[in-house]
Parts: structure tokens; sequence; C-alpha cells
């Protein structure tokens, strides 16, 4: 019974971290941004890169945020900002983007699998049961991002005038806010959020150029559940997550691997807005 | 004028030497997955191929006549395989197909190649019990290479009690569903046995299920490549340290996974670290021919080697091409390869020596013992005799 509060609670503090970025882009700019997989994908390599440079291992994460976060702001300008009129062109242009950027990383690296090396190893005691530690600290590791990103929205002049521009964004920009700039910021926040739960998971699993894409669509389907909020997104991990490991556990992980897609067309279908309204 | 026409003449009478060579030539199609999940190993097998028809070449080809290979990419799967082996049997017309893919694509093209009757040597071990009067297979089948690690872990290690994992397709449950039956025939018992789709990367409910199974030892049979770096990564996080037996390791993905893939064991006809005198020869003529872009030869792409000096032998042995001769000779023949001496004699199966290894600290496979000439069973009774 531990292992599997625990299984939830880990499944969902995994599926929080890899949502994040795709929620922040959807919130303020109302872009589906495609390319999420393609930037967790790109934070794998980053933690490979920073492996095979022999720094430690913990680097991985603030360097990929770091990288994410300038490529995401040149992204942004070059490639998404022409098409603020054309939502729909900007989705496409963000999928595109993911495939050239998935190819871009098979040229350079190949379509093997490459190994970064663990920050964490082994099990450690907790509830009278040994769990894998990396596990348990990326769940103290999603605790602090909530906390941080929560902070980041409430608390500073940024996050008022994202919030501005979420509402409504016509009103925010006759108030004298800078959207162009919340924009850019935002979308650059959201690639560094999506390359450092790139590197995060990487001990978890291989890093290899499709590494990123079982995870877009589960982020999708958490993040129209969500509705634009963060709380509303740790709800949506904690329940679509705690489903998926209490199929996969009771009924077959086959079932549990389409799970929350299921759930998610469910909630969707009973309460249009998701959870963030309900 | 004079010049020109002189030109035109040597540049008809190069033309004709030209197709006159091209007519001459034994020509092998390779379908194999330059695309998809068999991307990763599928330059080793072209390298292998490559290897094999030069050298055949330089001892003068077979029958005086030179080998020339066909690759067409099968994408990895049965839509690619069935335009790869249509272009081969009936555009290209090729005299023989050497094919290491994987079983989807296999099966795709099987019919194929039934009706254009041609020669089919399938050189990648998979689930068993394909049978076609056109196809020989020289790689393993789950009878060779499930015994050698169940054996080990009963017989060495006293485990009793078994947990299975796979990756849900043909090959990952054939194998397992093999083991399950092997294991019950020696009197142990199956405790779990799991799958995950194959692009799934989430193993966490899998391996508390099999935690609270408490089995004695553990044996996976994943996809290559990222599922079973995944589902390994996960469990040596959770502190899984009970034998683990993995069907899908490659000696190359071992050494790149360092400590993770310690203590795992493996079971496989090929390993780079054969003593012998036609391995070294092998290895050695790889490096000569590809230098430092040499792939590291593997399981897969070893028994496509002796699959291209097989064709040769039997095209050898029956004074022809005609496939039907060809097909009856490839029972007959042995190649004296890397893997050793080989016959497909068994039921279009061959018999094989097995390595159990188990993977070492620095990722390198040592050899704990060999089995030699393991029986592939009763693949296809219908040819037996």
């Amino acid at each position: 019974m531990a292992i599997l509060v625990l299984d939830i609670l880990t499944t969902a503090a995994i599926l929080f971290a890899v949502s994040a970025g795709l929620l922040i882009i959807l919130g303020v700019m109302k872009l589906i941004n495609f390319a999420h997989g393609a930037f967790l994908t790109v934070g794998g390599y980053m933690a490979y890169l920073n492996g095979a440079a022999g720094l430690s291992p913990w680097l991985s994460i603030p360097l990929a945020a770091g990288v994410g976060f300038l490529g995401g702001l040149v992204i942004e300008r070059v490639i998404v900002r022409p098409l603020y009129d054309r939502p729909l062109d900007a989705i496409l242009a963000t999928w595109g983007l993911g495939i050239v950027i998935g190819q871009l990383i098979t040229l350079g690296f190949g379509r093997g699998v490459q190994f970064a090396p663990n920050p964490i190893n082994g099990t450690t005691e907790l509830f009278g049961v040994d769990y894998s530690a990396y596990r348990l600290a990326v769940a103290v590791i999603a605790v602090l991002l909530v906390v941080a990103l929560s902070a980041l929205l409430k608390l500073t002049r940024f996050g008022l005038n994202a919030r501005a521009v979420i509402m409504n964004e016509r009103l925010a920009r006759g108030l004298g806010i800078d959207s162009t700039r919340v924009r850019a910021l935002t979308f650059g926040l959201g690639a560094a959020l999506a390359c450092a739960a790139g590197a995060l998971i990487t001990p978890l699993i291989s890093v290899d150029p499709n590494m990123g894409l079982p995870w877009l669509v589960n982020s999708f389907m958490l993040v129209m559940v969500a509705g634009v909020s963060f709380p509303g997104l740790l709800a949506a991990s904690l329940i679509l997550g705690g489903v998926q490991v209490v199929v996969s556990t009771y009924a077959s992980p086959i079932l549990g691997g389409m799970t929350i897609v299921v759930a998610a067309a469910l909630v969707l279908r009973i309460s249009p807005k998701g959870f963030s309204r309900a | 004028m004079k010049i020109r026409n002189f030109l035109l003449g040597l540049g008809m009478g190069l033309a004709c030497a030209v197709s006159a060579q091209a007519q001459e030539a034994i020509r092998i199609g390779i379908p194999v997955g330059l695309s998809g999940a068999n991307s990763v190993v599928a330059p080793s097998v072209v390298q292998a191929s490559e290897l094999a028809v030069d050298q055949i070449n330089a001892k003068g080809g077979v029958l005086g006549r030179r080998l020339e290979l066909v690759i067409a990419d099968d994408g990895s799967g049965a839509q690619g395989a069935q335009r790869a082996y249509d272009s081969l049997v009936f555009q290209q017309e090729v005299d023989a197909i050497v094919a290491m893919e994987t079983s989807a694509a296999r099966n795709a093209g099987l019919p194929i190649v039934n009706r254009g009757k041609v020669p089919l040597i399938y050189t990648s071990f998979y689930e068993g019990r394909s049978c076609s009067p056109w196809m020989h297979i020289n790689a393993w089948v789950p009878e060779q290479q499930v015994a050698p690690i169940v054996d080990q872990f009963m017989d060495g290690m006293g485990a009793k009690k078994f947990f299975l994992i796979g990756s849900d397709y043909a090959f990952g449950r054939g194998m397992l569903e093999f083991t399950r039956k092997y294991v019950e025939s020696r009197g142990g018992t199956v405790v779990g046995e799991e799958y995950l789709p194959m692009d799934g990367s989430d193993w966490t409910a899998i391996i508390s299920k099999m935690r609270s199974a408490a089995p004695d030892a553990l044996i996976t049979s994943t996809a290559g490549g990222a599922p079973n770096v995944t589902l390994t990564k996960q469990l040596r996080a959770t502190g899984v340290d009970i034998p683990y037996g993995n069907y899908a390791i490659d000696e190359g993905t071992a050494a790149t996974m360092g400590t993770d893939a310690e203590g795992i064991y493996i079971a496989a006809s090929y390993i780079t670290g054969i003593d012998s005198a036609a391995n070294k020869a092998f290895l050695q003529a790889l490096k000569d021919k590809f230098g430092d872009k040499t792939e590291t030869p593997s399981e897969l792409s070893v028994p496509q080697y002796e699959g291209i000096l097989a064709y040769a032998a039997a095209v050898e042995k029956a004074g022809s091409t005609d496939a039907e001769k060809v097909v009856e000779a490839l029972s007959e023949v042995t190649v004296d390869g890397p893997r050793g001496s080989i016959t497909m004699n068994k039921q279009h199966h061959a018999p094989l020596t097995m390595y159990l290894g188990r993977v070492a600290a620095d990722g390198s496979v040592e050899v704990i013992k060999s089995f030699p000439d393991v029986d592939p069973g009763d693949q296809c009774p219908q040819f037996a005799g």
C-alpha cells in the first residue's frame, strides 16, 4: 500500500514537472506548443552533454533550463511572433519546429540511445519500504517547482502582467502592459521548464531522439484538463496520474498506458472547463 | 570526325561491357531497417553484408559471377517491408534475399517471397515457428535462447519463482510465453508476467508489482534500445538486485549503460569475445575495410555475414542460381564463420552454439559457459526429414 501511494505521488510529480512548460505557454499565449516534446528531448541531450563533459549531474537541470530559456526567446522572436495573428498557423509552426529539432538531434547524435549519469542512485527507506531515491527527489523538486511558479505568478511584476494578459490581453495592453514582452518571456520560461523537465527525467528513461514524444500526448491531455492554473495542473496530475498507476497495478499496464488520455476525455466531457473552474 | 566516331565506338563498347557484367552479377536483396526501430543496428548489418560480398568477390565470385548487393529500406515495419520486397522481388528481380529485420517486416515480406519464389535467408533471432519453403533461418529461436539463462538461474543460483517483463509485441510475448512453459516444465513457477506497449516508458507499476511478488529471478524481453534501457534504469533505481536475465540487451548497449547493466545475464550465439581464429579474422577484416567507421558487430550483423556466405556456398553446390536447387542446397551447406560451423539442416533452422554471458562492472560481457550445438527444436515439422 505504501508503495502504491508513493508510486502515485511520484508519478504525479513527474507528470506535473513535464507538463508545466506546456501549461504556461498555453495560458499566456493561447498557443499549444507542439514542440514541447522536442524541448524535453533537448533537455535530455543537455543532461547527456553535461555528463559527457564530466560535470555534476545536478548541474544538468539548471543548464538545460538556461539553454531552453535562450533557445525559447530566439524561437519566439523568429518563428512564433510573426504568427501571432494566425493562431492555427502558429500551432502548425510549433509542430514543424518539433520535427526539425528532432531531426537535428538525430543528425548530430545519431538515432542510438545515449546515457546521462544519475545524480542519485539506489533507494531510501520511507514508510517502511525501500523506494527509488531519485523518484523521491523528483517529487521534492516538483513541489518546489509548484511553489516557485505560484510565487512567480502571484508575487512578481512579471506574474501580475502575465495574469493580466491571461485574463484579457486587449485590456492589459490598453493599461500599458507590454504584452509582446510578456509573451516572449513566457515562451522562454515555458521552453526552459520543458528542457529542465527533460533533464530531470533522464535518470529514469533513455536519451534518444524520440524520448519526448510519449510525454507530449499525456502533457497535452493534462493541460487541457487543468485549465490555465498551476494548482489545477497539480490536481490533474495527481488524479489522472493516480488513476494511471491504479489501472496499471490492478488491471493491466497496457491499459494504464492509455488511461490518462481516456480519463482526460471523460473529465472534459463532464466538465468542459476541466478542473480550474469546475 | 574520326576521333568523334572512335570515341562514340569506345563509349558504346564500354556500355556493352558494363551491361554484360551487370547481367552476369548475382544480385542479393538486403531489406533492412535503415529507418525506424532497427535503424540503430542497420549500419552494422549493411557493413557485414558488404564485407561478405567483398570477400567472396575477391576470391573470384560464385560460379565465376560477381555478387552484388541491392539494399532496400524496410522502415523496420510491415508497410515498408511490403514495398521493399515488392521492389526487390518483382522490379529488381534479385536472385536471393538475405534479411535481418523485425518479425513484422518478415511476416509482411514472406507472402511476396512465396509468390516470387526467391530463396530467403532470415538472419535475425526471432520468436520461432515461421515457416516457408523458400526461407532458411540461421539465428536463434526461443528454444535455444531461453534454456541457458533459466538453467543457470535454477541450477546455479537456486531460483524457483520467476517474474517476466516484456514489451507488448510478437517477439516480446513469444519469448516470454516460451520462458513460462520452460520454467514450469522444469518445476519452477512464474509469479507474474507483465507487458508495456513498445513506446511506453513508465515501468513504475510493473516494478512495484514485481517487488510485491518477491520473485527469485527476473527475465525481461523488451524491444531493443529505449524500452530496454528505460526498464533497466528504473529497475536499478528501485534497487532490484535479484538475478536478472535480459533477452534484448547487446554488448554495445551494455557497454554504454555502464554500472546499471552490471550483473545482467545474456544468452547469445555471438559475443565479440569468442576466442576463435574465424572470429578474430572477421573482426580484423571489418576493421581493415571500414577503419574507425567500423560498427561493432553483434548478434544481428554476424548472422547476416554468415547468411551471405551460406547463400554463396549453396549456389556453388547447386551449380546455378535456380531457386529450387539453391533452397535445397541451403539445408545442406555448412558455413564456418565467426559463430563456428553452422548448418541450417534442422527444418530450415540451425543448431547453434550458445554462450551464457554476464555483464561486468565495466560493461564488457564475460562468457560464463558455452552450450555447443543447441537444437532449435521442432520449428517447422513439415520440412522434417
